[in-house]
């Protein structure tokens, strides 16, 4: 298999792309995102198990993606945010070459000892789309807490009442930076509805009421699309649970449809398709 | 200065009787600044970085009303709302976000007298407390700020043996402050504090800000800019964490077809709607040019205006950005264009 | 929010329908024409097509005060657009399902086909609602979240 370096500087000086997006070190235990432009640049280049970012969202700026092929690392979960992304006409396969890796799991943050959250049961360590194949650095993580499934069985028993104010609270943190948005790669309209003004369907305010509707609307905007990669959570400065309702849309999903974004390029997307046969059944 | 002496029990009971007496106490509980639970936080800080989120809130909130409107065939009629009116104290203030108050005080006195801000500014009480932290995000030392600084504290808590607390007077405020509750303190120990104080590590500087500045001055137009912060993806989250970040938009909200509430809400100059104009034009369209705003404004427009740099050198907006900028890295590297 | 003062026992529902034009709408029209009876507590909105009701429309309507919703429009097939209640339909039910979990009773959030020829049906949809709701009681979740818009004077 040939070395991250060795390769990104080959396709560069072949011309083969115009820029790799890729990581690279940030202190001992961090990488950040960077573009390699140069051949040279490739030397800084690494894959390893602290690759938390999501890279595929720069797919999405249009002040990055100017032309010419681009590379980009990414990991089995990026890459079904790529092939979501395609699914939905924003970007085209030609234009974009995938190096990835068969993966080890990322730390869940700076340091950490045990595993994201997301790569507990990940589907997709064997990478599903590709061009090029390299090997990922690291070494084993222990496994973490699922809190999730608690959480789930928590909400669920409760009353309407009580899961409204369960929701209410859990938001009432927000502070209407829009983060979340700005880290998904999924959330890439040139304007979004919570930038509406006339009318002004979310209140810009970070009231618990402007709260609550921006983040049911991001949610929902998300359903069927979200790929549970939890950048929006790792952005979310008030470090609001956001996986959770993200998760419970995901899930829905796959109980109600059996379908998974990101899996298939060639499967026309969630609410963007239809079958005549969907249920019906509280349809009066 | 006057000093004094507080076991950790009684700093905790005393923060209690300020609950009691209806003031929001805010407690550094090492992660955040959170509102303090009878008995239940715990008192942290000393050796931990910076909270999340700096507690800018207590002056600027990130959303509260201006006016209120109701109208009418005839006429407008414009309410006030209520500010102030509750004494927010701070326990445990890193001496990095200490600052923050006066820092901004500034441009919220500027030509124009903001009494949100004024009114809440005049009842914080600021308890800030010696810093033993130190990160690769961290840069007080460069700033002018340091671990040990009591600039913009009230009263200034020194960690001891023990868990006991050197407590320093720094300001009226701050005497008037626990002047009710002095049987909860036993003399001072000044030579005591000193030492633990000279003990805490003063981190080097990392650059220096006026060479920044002078840097700035002349390179508005530089492929500098074009190659910094091009992964940023505007997420706001370091405008919002800042304990100095003061922008904010203003929204008119209405609730009925006459009645109404105009807000002000945290903004921030890495999104791209920042400087977006009606017509459609944006000045700072991409993402380089908001960059370069955000350095400009911190190290060069307010110490031009303000002689102050609105950076208080605490790191979140580093430690906390999704995309790895790091904005201490940033001036450094522009400190060594300078040499 | 302006509500006028009432007892519990006099609690009349605030319905809002968001129906399509060419089918709903004409059937609700026509149950008017009809002279059939219904409840007064719902207010029509009318739009182009089941699939222009973007779900904010209905967040928006419980956030003002509403405490039911009715969304209807053309049978499978019938659109006057040929898909646009299908492509509805998928978004509505993930839409339910995610008011659900958050706490909007389905029993708040009623969905129905109704062609240009069913008055009838319009009112059996639009009085099951409203008893419905009249039976849950005034929707009062969004009541504490509202509370800050209250002028304090
Ligand atoms: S909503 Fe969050 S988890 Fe889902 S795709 Fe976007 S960033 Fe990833
Ligand atoms: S929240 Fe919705 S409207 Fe806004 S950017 Fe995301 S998908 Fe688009
Ligand atoms: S990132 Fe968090 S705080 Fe910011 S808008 Fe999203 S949910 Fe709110
Ligand atoms: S936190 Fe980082 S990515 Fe977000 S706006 Fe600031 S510099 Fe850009
Ligand atoms: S710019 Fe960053 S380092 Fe400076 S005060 Fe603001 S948050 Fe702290």
């Amino acid at each position: 298999m040939t070395e991250l370096k060795n390769l990104v500087k080959s396709l560069l000086e072949e011309g083969k792309v115009t820029k790799v997006i890729g990581y690279r070190m940030y202190g001992e235990n961090n990488t950040k995102p960077y573009i390699a432009v140069t051949p040279n640049d490739a030397e800084e280049m690494v894959l390893n198990t602290d690759c938390r970012n999501n890279l595929s969202v720069y797919l999405t700026k249009k002040e990055i993606i100017n032309g010419g092929k681009t590379g980009i690392v990414a990991k089995g979960c990026d890459i079904r945010n790529i092939i979501a992304l395609i699914q939905e006409n924003r970007i085209k396969e030609e234009d974009i070459l995938i190096i990835s890796a068969e993966c080890k799991g990322v730390g869940a943050e700076k340091g950490s000892a045990v595993y994201a959250n997301k790569c507990v049961n990940c589907s997709v360590k064997t990478p599903h789309l590709y061009h090029e194949l390299v090997e990922m650095k690291g070494s084993e993580l222990s496994q973490p807490k699922d809190k999730y499934t608690e959480a789930k069985e928590k909400v669920l028993a409760m009353n309407s009442g009580e899961r409204f104010e369960y929701f209410s609270n859990m938001f009432s943190e927000c502070i209407k930076c829009y983060a979340c948005r700005q880290a998904c790669p999924m959330c890439y309209c040139e304007q979004c509805i919570a930038d509406m003004s006339i009318p002004r369907w979310i209140e810009s305010s970070a009231t618990d009421r402007g709260n609550l509707s921006w983040n049911m609307i991001r949610a929902f905007h998300l359903s069927g699309r979200c790929t549970g990669c939890n950048e929006c959570e790792r952005a979310c400065p008030a470090e609001i649970p956001l996986s959770f309702i993200n998760k419970l849309m995901y899930d829905t999903a796959k109980e109600e449809f059996n379908y998974e974004s990101g899996m298939n390029k060639e499967t026309p997307t969630l609410i963007g398709s239809y079958n005549t046969k969907d249920n019906d059944n509280f349809i009066q | 200065m006057e000093e004094k002496r507080i076991t950790k029990e009684n700093l905790i009971k005393l923060g209690s009787n300020w609950v009691n007496d209806g003031m929001n106490v805010y407690v550094n509980n090492g992660k955040k600044y959170t509102l303090m639970k009878l008995h239940e936080e715990d008192l942290k800080g000393f050796e931990e970085a910076p909270p999340l989120m700096s507690y800018k809130e207590i002056v600027f909130p990130k959303t509260e009303p201006i006016l209120y409107y109701k109208k009418s065939q005839k006429e407008v009629e414009i309410i006030e709302p209520k500010i102030g009116g509750v004494k927010n104290i701070v326990i445990g203030a890193k001496p990095c976000d200490a600052k923050s108050i006066s820092i901004m005080s500034k441009v919220f006195n500027w030509d124009y007298k903001d009494s949100f801000f004024n009114v809440r500014a005049e009842e914080s009480v600021i308890i800030g407390m010696a810093c033993k932290y130190n990160d690769e995000h961290c840069f007080c030392t460069s700033v002018g700020i340091s671990p040990v600084s009591t600039d913009g504290s009230d009263l200034f808590l020194i960690p001891l043996a023990n868990d006991n607390f050197g407590v320093r007077i720094i300001s009226d405020k701050g005497k008037e402050l626990i002047s009710k509750y002095e049987s909860y303190f036993t003399n001072g120990d000044s030579e005591e504090s000193e030492n633990v104080l000279s003990s805490i590590p003063i981190p080097e500087k990392k650059f220096n800000a006026e060479n920044v500045k002078s840097w700035l001055d002349k390179n508005f137009e530089s492929e500098f800019w074009n190659t910094t912060a091009e992964m940023c993806l505007g997420c706001s989250q370091c405008a919002f964490v800042c304990p100095v970040c003061h922008c904010f938009d203003i929204v008119d909200e209405d609730y009925s077809f006459t009645e109404g509430r105009r807000m002000k809400n945290w903004d921030a100059c890495q999104n791209g709607l920042f400087t977006k104009h009606a017509s459609g034009h944006n000045p700072r369209d991409k993402q380089p040019k908001r960059y370069r705003q955000r350095v400009s404004h911190k190290f060069k427009y307010y110490k031009d205006k303000f002689d102050e740099y609105l950076c208080t050198g605490c790191g979140r907006c580093s430690r906390g950005c999704p995309a790895g900028i790091d904005i201490g890295e940033i001036v450094e590297r522009i400190d060594k264009l300078t040499n | 929010m302006q509500t006028e003062k009432k007892t519990v026992n006099q609690f009349e529902p605030k319905v809002i329908a968001f129906v399509c034009n060419w089918c709903t709408y004409t059937g609700a029209d026509l149950a008017g024409t009809s002279r059939i009876k219904y409840q007064p507590n719902v207010k029509l909105i009318k739009l182009p097509c089941t699939g222009r009701i973007d779900p904010v429309f209905i967040i928006k309507a419980f956030e003002k005060g509403a405490d039911g919703v009715l969304v209807s429009g053309c049978h499978p097939g019938d659109c006057h657009y040929n898909a646009g209640n299908y492509h509805a339909r998928r978004r509505w039910i993930m839409f339910r399902k995610m008011l659900e979990t958050m706490g909007i009773d389905s029993n708040r959030l009623h969905f129905s086909w109704v062609s240009a020829s069913e008055g009838k049906k319009f009112t059996e949809v639009v009085n099951d609602l409203i008893n419905k709701v009249r039976a849950a009681g005034p929707f009062k979740s969004y009541e504490k979240i509202n509370k800050e818009y209250v002028i304090n004077d």
